[in-house]
This record gives structure tokens, C-alpha cells and sequence, in this order.
């Protein structure tokens, strides 16, 4: 695909400036782009800069190289290698920090015609057996942003074993067609279960595999091992954790989104997980509050580059610290300094503000009660990235009911735990949900709804939030926790925390 | 050498002339919000209408989930949450339900979370080797009532140090023997047990846990029995909460 005009300068720019070391860019006005206006489409085969700098709502994103240049031709991230036409890069855009926003979707629907591989039946349709071509076929990932993930059921161990799964489930409901259908769904010859969910971002990732600890308490064992390896591993990706490496998830990945069935050579795995290891992604630049390097503020990839990985937050040590600096913000408008201070207010009640947190099996689950006060830094507690260090998989309700946002569109299902298995800690036998998440790959009951802890950096480049989408809106989290755990944030702590998440 | 890391991590008194309480009750938050895991866990023994303090407890209650109570009674501040202080105390989760209790602090000021003294230290610090000659030794970790769960923090120090003294001693077998209240009590009018198939999941988890962490499996024997007593915790007021355990014993030479 040609480069607009405009994105090509930046590109080019940045790259100079990279090369020359004067990565105070993202301290000046960036150069105006539009997000999604820069596709990046397999085999393209221009360089991949040092520095890409993007427009979002909420102002500019940068992904840094580390390696510096990367050569695209021919390299595997790039190049579509199974048979759908897409590549790693179809999902996990530059402009979209790595990730991809639903706002990406629809301009590539408008500019493809739906002709694009991103829309290949196999996932990028609300299910394969939909008329392809019409837009209506692929509403979840054009409304949503959401890509169909089917798993078999009952689940399997990693061996391939069948794993006996302690509950039963029944489809209550299926726009999509997919899961009561004959070819698809839980009755094909290869039963399969169907839920829809984002992609996650491919940047920072040195965070996403660090263990901080060897245990992960909310399973009450130790990290896994990698078959591969003997070594214990992160157990902090995707969603359902059903791969513990990377390279299990490039496997994963090539199999179900581009549609690859020879298995995935050693070279391209290791030069996937290699590229996906030398990328930062953050907001580098807000719209109000300028460069989030100014006035001592530590926001931006850089950042992300140069500190360790896995640590835990703590009292003296608060998560988002980075932005700490700007309670005192003096410089700039009357405007720049306030959005400053909001930040700021925003990172020390993230990190302070207690609340009741319940039901939330994973960590309510696990010894410290139900409920048991704590802030948002409670679970997000890996400095840098928001994420899990102890690791592990969560049930928040955002996918199982009481607390999910009814979506009718989504499927709904309805699992009962087995008389002799314990039923779910706290929301008894019969559970109904829009995505087992985590228990599809373990079939226990405790495990319904969990989903994996995701890393909050590079949000604004990449909204709808939550792993299925639920959230449009940075507020719109603020606003589902709120709700959910009876916070009763004022209005001026749900904009302090919106504009946080913003410049993350 | 024998060595026995008790389940609470610190040393308590003996509790032979303390008195001693088992009840089932439906537990009681009260939300003194005084910080981070500030809350008060109460429970009422139905016998005595007598309210103790269980916040004590490794294993915090569930919300609208009765819970078993065996505890030692103590003769620390009552006003602190507003009942007399069980410690040691074990909780265990009871499926069955009751009403959900939540009370506002009405006061009371809570106890602050306070870390235990001994935390599970991050992978990345290196753990000192322990210097030969090495001996046998044998580790107990415990578990709620029909439980099989790990405790954060409490059961992995054990397994960590457990560990770092395997990879040095480089032992020949490692006996791993889940237990099981096969024998049960009387409480309230019900008849509180265990099947022995928990015993067999206890030795299971702490098998996987031992293989996660590198321990070879070779020289690992798994074993399950029913009813055997724990000195230590029948020593701490703790006679039944002792016997929901799993020990491993580390064999460097060949025990007769």
C-alpha cells in the first residue's frame, strides 16, 4: 500500500531524527497524521522506523524500535504465512500502539471495501458461515473490534489430552450462529465454542513475560513451564493464558488467524518473538497536557525501554508514579497545568483510593476475603504497565452476569458446575456469561469469566477496552468500576482517572 | 534433623492452658476502612452468642459463606474490631450459605494490614545456598477443610525455602504424604470430615508445585493417609486444623 503524503514525512522524520539520537521529538509538536490513515499491510516492505508517532484522540502515540530499523521484506511479522493473506502486522498496527482500534477497522472497511484480509471469515466475521462482504456479517469487529476465538470443548491439556471440564455448557443465546450451527458450533464433529475478543497489543513486552515472582497465587501453584524450555513462564498472555510463550502464541496465532496448517518454522518464531521484544508503546504526547516528559514526568516508551521489568508496586514506590511529578505542574497554559494536576490526582488515586472489592473470583477467591478493601493498584500493580505481577487471570464481570454490560449481540451461554465439582466461590452453580474466558482452558468452575490482566499503556491508541469490547470510552471503564464496586467516585476523580489512563 | 515451619509463620505461645473454641458461624465484615485489607472479619459462636475476632485467620472468610472456626482465645484488645481475639485462628470456607453481614466500623478502629514477617522474595533475588553438612528435614504446610489451595505468601515461603535446601542437598527421595481428616469431629451437631481423597489432591498439588520449581521428579514418592495428628499445631490449640496437611520429607541419606 502506498504511504499517504503525510504519514511518509513522519515516518521519515522520525526515523532521522531517531538515528541522529534526537528523541527529543516527543517533546516538540508532533507532526499531524490521522490514525488509521497509515495501514500497514503485509509484504508492504517499507521500513519499519526507529520511531512511529501517531495521532489519537487524546493526542499522539509513539512505538519505539529499540533495535533501532527494522528491514520488513520478507520478515515474518510482515509477510502473510498462512493462507488468509494476513500477517502478525494485519492486527497489530503502529498507529493503533501495536494493538487495533475499532476507529482502524472501519476506515480499512471503507478504504478495502471489505476486501481486506484484516475481514477474512475465519475470525474476522461473526462467523464463517455468515454471507461474506456484507457489513452486517462482520458487526463485532466493525461495532466492537472483536475477532471470533474458537476453542475446543471440552478443553484440551497440553498434551492434547481431553481435560474433564466441571461444568456443562448450553448456548442461550447466538446471533452470530456460530455455536449452535452444525459446522462450528458445539454439535460440529469438532466441537467448538466461540467467543469474541480484542487483539492485545504487541509492544512492551518484556513487561507482558517477566515473572516477579515464581508463584501465582491465584491458582495457588507455581508459574507454569513451558514445554519447550523446562522454564517457568509469565502466565500473563491472552486472554484464556491457553499459551504460556510467545512463540506459543505466534503458533496459536498462525494457525487460527492466518490460517497457516504447516507448523510455524523455528526461524520465523524466533525472529517474531524477537521483533515483538525490541517494541515500546506508549502515549508520548497529549492534546492539553503536552509532551508526558515535561516537568519531570516519566511517561512515553522511552521509559518503558530502559526500566526493569516485573516489579511489584508499593506504598513508597506507587504504580504510575511516573506522573507524580506533575502535582506541582507549573509550566505552560492554565489549561496544560490543570489537565497536569489531573493526571497527577488521577496516579495517586489509582493507587490509593480503597474501595470494597467483591466477587472478583482470582483474587476474592484466593485467602483475602470477600470482600477485602483495596485501590485499583490492588490487582494493577506491576510498575510500568498496570498489570499483574503475581500474575494471573481475574474475574472483573465484565463477561460474566451479574455485572457484564448486557450486549445482545455477543453470545450467552450458560455453564452449570457438576454436582461433584465445587460450585463457582461466589457466583454459585448456574453461571451465565458472554466469554468462560480463562475456564475454557482449564474447565474448572473457578475459573468462569476470568480474564488475564492486560497492560494499560498505549490505551488511547486502541480503544474499545476490555477483552470484549465492552468499554468504548476511557470513561467508560472508570464508569464500569465505579458502578461494579460501588466506588461512588466524585466527577472530578472520574475525569482525574480518565485523563491518567489517556496519557498512559 | 527434623524441622517444622508451622503454618503462621511466626512463633506463638503454647496454647495448653488457653482456652480453646470450634464453631461454625456466618461470618461478619465490618468495614472500619483503615487502608488496604483494614477490614474486621467477626463471627459469632452460636453456643455462647460470645463474638471473636477471626481477622487472624491465613484464610479470610467469604461473604454469605459459613465458615468453621478454631481458634485459641486471647487476652489482646477486644476494641480493635470489636471482638475477643482468636490467634492462632483457622477459618475454613463452608459451602453452605447464610446472610450476608456488613457492618460500618461503628468506631472501631480496625488493625492495619501488616505484612508477615517473612514474604516470598521476588525470582530475581538470588537465595542463599544453605551450607552442608545436609540432613533430613521435613516441611508441613496446612490447608483449609477439604482444601488443596496453596497459600499465597504462607505455603510458598515454605516451598521456597523447602526448595532452595533441595537444588543444594541434591537429596535422594522425597517423601511427599497428603493428610486428611479422615476421622472428623463434632460441631454444632454436625459431623465435620474429610474424604481421603483430599489427602491424595494435597500430595498431588505439592507434587506439582515441587515439579514446577525444577525437583526432579524421580525422586519424588507421593503417599496419602487419614487422621494423623500434628504435634505442632495440636501444641498451638490447633488439634483438627493440623490434621488437614501435607508434609514432605527431604531424605538426603537413606532413612531406616
Amino acid at each position: 500500500m502506498k504511504l499517504p503524503p503525510q504519514a511518509r514525512r513522519l515516518t521519515v522524520i522520525v526515523s532521522v531524527l531517531a538515528v541522529a539520537g534526537v528523541t527529543a521529538v516527543l517533546a516538540t509538536d508532533p507532526i499531524d497524521t490521522k490514525a488509521g490513515t497509515d495501514w500497514w499491510s503485509p509484504n508492504d516492505a517499507r521500513p519499519f522506523p526507529a520511531l512511529n508517532l501517531y495521532r489519537n484522540a487524546n493526542g499522539f502515540s509513539t512505538t519505539l524500535n529499540a533495535a533501532g530499523v527494522t528491514t520488513t521484506k520478507g520478515h515474518p511479522f510482515f509477510t502473510p504465512l498462512g493462507s488468509n493473506g494476513r500477517a502478525c502486522i494485519t492486527c497489530h498496527q503502529p498507529s493503533d500502539g501495536m494493538g487495533l482500534s475499532v476507529e482502524s477497522i472501519r476506515l480499512r472497511w471503507r478504504e478495502s471495501q471489505g476486501k481486506d484480509p484484516l475481514f477474512a471469515a475465519i475470525d474476522g466475521s461473526n462467523c464463517p458461515s455468515q454471507p461474506q462482504g456484507d457489513a452486517a456479517s462482520h458487526s463485532l469487529l466493525l461495532n466492537r473490534g472483536l475477532f471470533r476465538v474458537f476453542r475446543p470443548w471440552p478443553p484440551m491439556d497440553r498434551e492434547g489430552k481431553r481435560i474433564e471440564p466441571q461444568f456443562t455448557v448450553e448456548v442461550v443465546r447466538d446471533p452470530t450462529g456460530c455455536n449452535t450451527g452444525k459446522q462450528y458450533g458445539l454439535q460440529s464433529s469438532t466441537p467448538t465454542l466461540s467467543v469474541y475478543r480484542r487483539p492485545r497489543p504487541v509492544a512492551n513486552i518484556k513487561y507482558v513475560v517477566s515473572m516477579g515472582f515464581a508463584f501465582e497465587p491465584k491458582n495457588g501453584l507455581p508459574l507454569p513451564i513451558d514445554w519447550e524450555t523446562g522454564k517457568q513462564t509469565s502466565f500473563n498472555l491472552l486472554a484464556d493464558a491457553r499459551a504460556f510463550t510467545l512463540r506459543d502464541q505466534a503458533r496459536d496465532a498462525m494457525r487460527d488467524h492466518l490460517q497457516r496448517s504447516a507448523p510455524a518454522t523455528a526461524s520465523d518464531l524466533d525472529r517474531i518473538v524477537e521483533f515483538e521484544q525490541q517494541l515500546f508503546s506508549a502515549q508520548s504526547h497529549d492534546a492539553l497536557g503536552g509532551s508526558v516528559t515535561a516537568e519531570g514526568a516519566k511517561g512515553g516508551p522511552e521509559v518503558l525501554r530502559d526500566e526493569s521489568a516485573g516489579d511489584l508496586q508499593y506504598a513508597g514506590s506507587p504504580v504510575w508514579k511516573e506522573f507524580l511529578p506533575w502535582k506541582l505542574a507549573k509550566e505552560g497554559s492554565q489549561e496544560q497545568q490543570a489537565f497536569r494536576a489531573s493526571v497527577a490526582r488521577g496516579a495517586d488515586l489509582f493507587a490509593n483510593r480503597t474501595f470494597l472489592v467483591w466477587d472478583a473470583a482470582g483474587i476474592t477467591s484466593m485467602q483475602f476475603g470477600n470482600p477485602v478493601r483495596n485501590s485499583c493498584a490492588f490487582c494493577h500493580n506491576m510498575q510500568h504497565t498496570g498489570m499483574d505481577v503475581a500474575p494471573g487471570q481475574v474475574d472483573l464481570g465484565t463477561t460474566n452476569e451479574p455485572f457484564a454490560k448486557p450486549a445482545p449481540e455477543l453470545p450467552l451461554f450458560k455453564l452449570t458446575c457438576k454436582d461433584n465439582f465445587k460450585p463457582h466461590p461466589h457466583l454459585g452453580r448456574v453461571i451465565y456469561t458472554q466469554d468462560p474466558g480463562f475456564a475454557l482452558s482449564t474447565g474448572r468452575c473457578v475459573d468462569i469469566g476470568k480474564i488475564t490482566i492486560q497492560q494499560m499503556r498505549g490505551l488511547s491508541s486502541r480503544a474499545p477496552y476490555f477483552s470484549n469490547g465492552s468499554a468504548a470510552t476511557l470513561r467508560e471503564i472508570v464508569d464500569f468500576y465505579d458502578q461494579r464496586y460501588n466506588i461512588r467516585f466524585a466527577e472530578q476523580e472520574k475525569q482525574d482517572l480518565t485523563n491518567l489512563m489517556s496519557v498512559l | 534433623m527434623r524441622t517444622l515451619i508451622a503454618l503462621l509463620g511466626m512463633s506463638l505461645p503454647l496454647a495448653s492452658s488457653a482456652e480453646s473454641v470450634t464453631f461454625i458461624a456466618c461470618p461478619i465484615y465490618r468495614d472500619t476502612d483503615a487502608g488496604r485489607k483494614s477490614g474486621c472479619w467477626l463471627a459469632d459462636d452460636p453456643k455462647t452468642g460470645r463474638r471473636y475476632d477471626v481477622a487472624d485467620a491465613l484464610i479470610k472468610p467469604i461473604l454469605g459463606r459459613e465458615i468453621l472456626v478454631e481458634g485459641v482465645v486471647t487476652a489482646r484488645d477486644a476494641n480493635s474490631c470489636g471482638g475477643v481475639i482468636l490467634e492462632p485462628v483457622s477459618v475454613s470456607v463452608l459451602e453452605s450459605q447464610c446472610k450476608q453481614h456488613l457492618i460500618p466500623a461503628e468506631g472501631f478502629p480496625s488493625r492495619r494490614f501488616i505484612l508477615p514477617a517473612k514474604t516470598l522474595q521476588p525470582a530475581n533475588i538470588e537465595r542463599a545456598v544453605p551450607a552442608g553438612p545436609y540432613e533430613n528435614r521435613e516441611y508441613s504446610v496446612y490447608f483449609e477443610l477439604n482444601g488443596d489451595f496453596l497459600l499465597y505468601q504462607h505455603s510458598e515461603v515454605i516451598i521456597d525455602d523447602a526448595v532452595t535446601y533441595i537444588r543444594a542437598a541434591k537429596p535422594k527421595r522425597i517423601i511427599v504424604t497428603g493428610y486428611a481428616d479422615t476421622q472428623g469431629f463434632d460441631v454444632a451437631g454436625r459431623h465435620i470430615s474429610e474424604p481421603i481423597s483430599i489427602a491424595r489432591a494435597r500430595a498431588a498439588v505439592l507434587t506439582e508445585a515441587l515439579l514446577r520449581l525444577g525437583v526432579d521428579k524421580k525422586a519424588i514418592v507421593q503417599r496419602a493417609e487419614g487422621g494423623a495428628p500434628d504435634d505442632a499445631m495440636a501444641q498451638q490449640g490447633l488439634k483438627q486444623a493440623g490434621k488437614r496437611r501435607v508434609t514432605f520429607r527431604v531424605e538426603v541419606a537413606s532413612s531406616k
